[in-house]
């Protein structure tokens, strides 16, 4: 199975080396889904992208350290260079060992209310990429029997649909580097993808090692039954 | 030869007394069900517990609960697997431990002379449930605060001498130094639960040693050690499966995020094992009345071997077999009916169970058990 | 015959039994490995650790003429920016007069010439030393000065005079790019 497995990569590849994104929006699905699910890496660095465009300037994320990024493909060269092309509180670079910059302005600046710390967020909403995925989308006009509160916007994913935040997302905030047309939907799955790296990071090792383990577990509990049932019998 | 001398060496200084008296008797009856290694599944666990949370204790800041996890989880090696160990060994060690308890039930092995093992696998149980709730409320969640923040503000203001011991045990209203003090008493009570084990494991070997002796006894290796070692894969191949494919399983997802002291999450549920006698507290409209109500809970449970009227006989009837399983709905029902608070069905029947969990004990059980006595 | 047959199956179901027992042990131990290494692993320098080991400074603020002062390894470290003059000063000293010999180029990095990065305490009597201020005295070198063993040293950390015999210690370090560097 390896001998044929990197042939078959190279030469995908080779054809990947143009890429458009994977297509994750017809059906609508994440690489990351599931119990085998990995991150699809390359929408992940999409989507730190538009975090950092769009929703750094207002969201933190104090879990993540710059020098995390690495996990998703970058050399530590070009994570020094996202790192640094940050402006800390006090006007010096960001290195790789600082916390992702947070706002830094009081809950006074946004109505009342920080917007919440977007590390853990996806796994702190039940269907977490589907929810902030449709959150993203999920911006209309208030139906006539809805009265909007000041201040607020209609969302037809969030609970009570009256959400603070204005629609970040409209389509083309970034350009992505492989080509792919950043659409709003193409940009919301590509943020939902990296926020579900955020709250889960260790998600690939933990599928790989887990399919070991269990594999190993099952062969183990076959030969222990097996062994404890030999000596049953044979015990005069 | 030479083995030979170091053994005695060995032996003539540092004499175990376990080896001589067999901790293991060499003459035990053949056929012992797999049900009779949930003790040792129990025992390993709560080891595996100790040393995943010795591991994390390094990492731990009480000062920062939250964030100290959020370390371990990221920048900590293999820090995600060891807290996995933790979480979900706990949820391994009480599916072992209400199995056990059960099993116990249904076979009345309560009832004398194996009193004593009955009252300590309770004692045990009232344990890890102080011990899995303490762990809770240290994992600084978003759910957990307002679980810490409700028992520490009441226990705090009750009346008398229930009061002195709340303000003892939780040094104030929940506050800095809470979480810090809990911590201690986290670990603390692990290790009582070890001690626990052991008195545990001597009155279940001295009950043993009471049975009449076996017409074609068998020695404990190889026979029981394989028996043992097959149960010990199969258990952890299902705690493999919970800790890499479903490591949230049983636990509230609201309670990844950070606390926060303005926001109360809308579904406050506790983890799955915990969830039985949370239900029976909050049945109670006061903080006093919920400690009595878990208190009474485990009382009844305690109370079984006198409460089962059966004297001498055995006989498990159809009768004593439907109510068992009726008990066993009740308890899952319990656990239900608190883990969706937006469902208000639900919520009304947690009332119907807890009423039914005391019936049970403390009007059927004697009925039926005197009723099928031979 | 009848016999060597009996004996020949007695002997390949006991050679079975005892190769299923210690495949069974075997696997167990392997298993019972493989669970111990987490432990070990988590114990190891977690990433903290390891960053501060290999702590990344940035140097593009730094005036000319001062230094700043960062901890690492437990020890003051003083990076300076050189001026031009300081540079051309430094250059021209003949080695063979100093009391430590070392080069221009032993004390900086290629490609980085007016930055110094040295470890601040006097290699005579132990303590910190002055001079990474402008205004702080330096000493007749321009470098920095020990207030107590009067040890001078010059803008490389080379030791021009007083007790000290050794040059001021240069920490492992790389520029990583323009405006930072890593130690470790």
């Amino acid at each position: 199975m390896r001998r044929i497995f990197a042939p078959i990569l190279a030469v995908g590849l080779l054809f990947g080396a143009a890429a458009q994104a994977e297509d994750t929006l017809s059906p609508l699905h994440w690489q990351s889904q599931g119990s085998f699910g990995s991150y699809d890496k390359a929408a992940v660095q999409r989507g730190f992208l538009v975090y950092q465009t769009v929703c750094a300037s207002c969201h933190s994320a104090n879990a993540l350290h710059y020098r995390d990024l690495e996990a998703l493909g970058f050399t530590p060269d070009q994570v020094a260079g996202i790192a640094s092309s940050v402006k800390l509180a006090d006007g010096s670079p960001a290195t790789l060992n600082d916390v992702f910059k947070a706002p830094g302005v009081g809950a006074a600046a946004f109505g009342g209310a920080l917007p919440p710390d977007l590390s853990n967020i996806e796994t702190s909403r039940p269907h977490g990429l589907h929810y902030i995925y449709g959150l993203l989308t999920g911006y209309a006009a208030a139906p006539a029997s809805v009265t909007l509160l000041p201040g607020r916007f209609y969302n037809t994913a969030y609970p009570g649909n009256q959400i603070a935040m204005p629609q970040p997302l409209k389509g083309n905030e970034v350009t992505y580097a492989d080509g792919t047309a950043a659409t709003l939907p193409q940009e919301a799955a590509d943020v939902s993808e990296f926020l579900a790296w955020s709250a889960d990071p260790n998600l690939n090792a933990r599928h790989e090692v887990g399919l070991r383990a269990v594999l190993f577990l099952l062969f183990l509990s076959i030969i222990a039954i097996a062994t404890k049932r030999k000596i049953w019998r044979e015990t005069v | 030869m030479s083995t030979d001398v170091k053994k005695s060496w060995l032996a003539s200084r540092l004499p175990c007394p376990a080896k001589e008296s067999g901790h293991c008797a060499p003459t035990m009856e053949r056929g012992r069900r797999y049900g009779a290694t949930l003790p040792t599944l129990i025992s390993a666990t709560v080891l595996f517990l100790l040393a995943s949370g010795l591991v994390q204790a390094v990492y731990y800041n009480p000062a920062h609960g939250f964030d100290s996890i959020q370390f371990i989880l990221r920048d900590v090696n293999s820090g995600w697997l060891i807290h996995a160990f933790h979480v979900t060994g706990a949820t391994m060690l009480f599916a072992a431990v209400y199995a056990l308890l059960f099993r116990d039930i249904y076979r009345r092995a309560y009832k004398a002379p194996g009193e004593l093992v009955w009252l300590l696998r309770v004692k045990l149980y009232a344990l890890l449930l102080l011990v899995g709730w303490l762990g809770y409320a240290l994992s600084d969640g978003a759910v957990s605060y307002w679980s810490l923040t409700g028992a520490a503000n009441a226990a705090t203001g009750l009346s008398g001498v229930a009061g002195a011991v709340g303000r003892w045990f939780f040094g104030g209203p929940n506050g800095a130094g809470t979480v810090a003090r809990l911590e201690v008493f986290h670990a603390v009570l692990a290790l009582t639960v070890l001690v626990t084990l052991g008195a545990q494991r001597c009155a279940a070997r001295a009950l043993a040693r009471q049975a009449p002796a076996p017409k074609n006894p068998v020695s404990c290796h190889p026979y029981y050690t394989a028996q043992t070692f097959a149960a010990l894969s199969v258990f952890a191949l299902i705690f493999a499966v919970l800790v890499f494919f479903a490591p949230h399983f049983g636990l509230n997802h609201l309670n990844t995020a950070a606390s926060d002291t303005l926001v109360v999450p809308a579904v406050l549920s506790p983890p799955w094992y915990l969830s039985p006698v949370s239900a029976v507290a909050g049945v109670f409209a006061t903080a006093g009345g919920g400690i009595f109500g878990v208190v009474a809970m485990l009382a009844v449970l305690a109370a079984l071997p006198w409460l089962d009227r059966s004297g001498t006989s055995n006989k498990r009837g159809k009768l004593y077999r439907l109510l068992i399983g009726l008990l066993l709905l009740d308890v899952i029902g319990l656990g239900w009916s608190v883990s969706d608070p937006a469902c208000t069905a639900a919520g009304s029947l947690t009332l119907v169970f807890t009423i039914w969990y005391f019936f049970h004990f403390l009007v059927l059980t004697p009925l039926v058990t005197a009723l099928e006595a031979e | 015959m009848a016999g060597t047959s009996e004996n020949a199956v007695g002997h390949g179901a006991e050679s079975r039994r005892g190769f299923l027992k210690i495949l069974t042990v075997a696997t167990g131990a392997v298993g019972a490995a493989a669970i111990a290494w987490p432990f070990i692993d988590a114990l190891g320098p977690d990433a903290d650790g390891t960053a501060a080991a290999h702590l990344i400074v940035n140097i593009a603020g730094i005036p000319e003429n001062t230094a700043i002062t960062v901890t690492w390894d437990g020890l003051p470290v003083y990076i300076r920016k050189l001026t031009a003059q300081q540079t051309a000063d430094t250059q021209a000293v003949v080695t063979s007069t100093l009391v430590d010999p070392a080069d221009f180029t032993d004390r900086v990095k290629p490609g980085y010439e007016s930055f110094v990065v040295v470890v601040g305490l006097n290699t005579g009597a132990p303590c910190a030393l002055e001079g990474n201020a402008p205004a702080d005295p330096r000493g007749p070198f321009d470098g920095w000065l020990s207030p107590c063993d009067g040890s001078v040293y010059d803008p490389l950390g080379r030791v021009r005079g007083g007790p000290a015999t050794k040059n001021l210690a240069i920490p492992r370090f790389k520029f990583i790019n323009d405006a930072q560097i890593q130690f470790g």
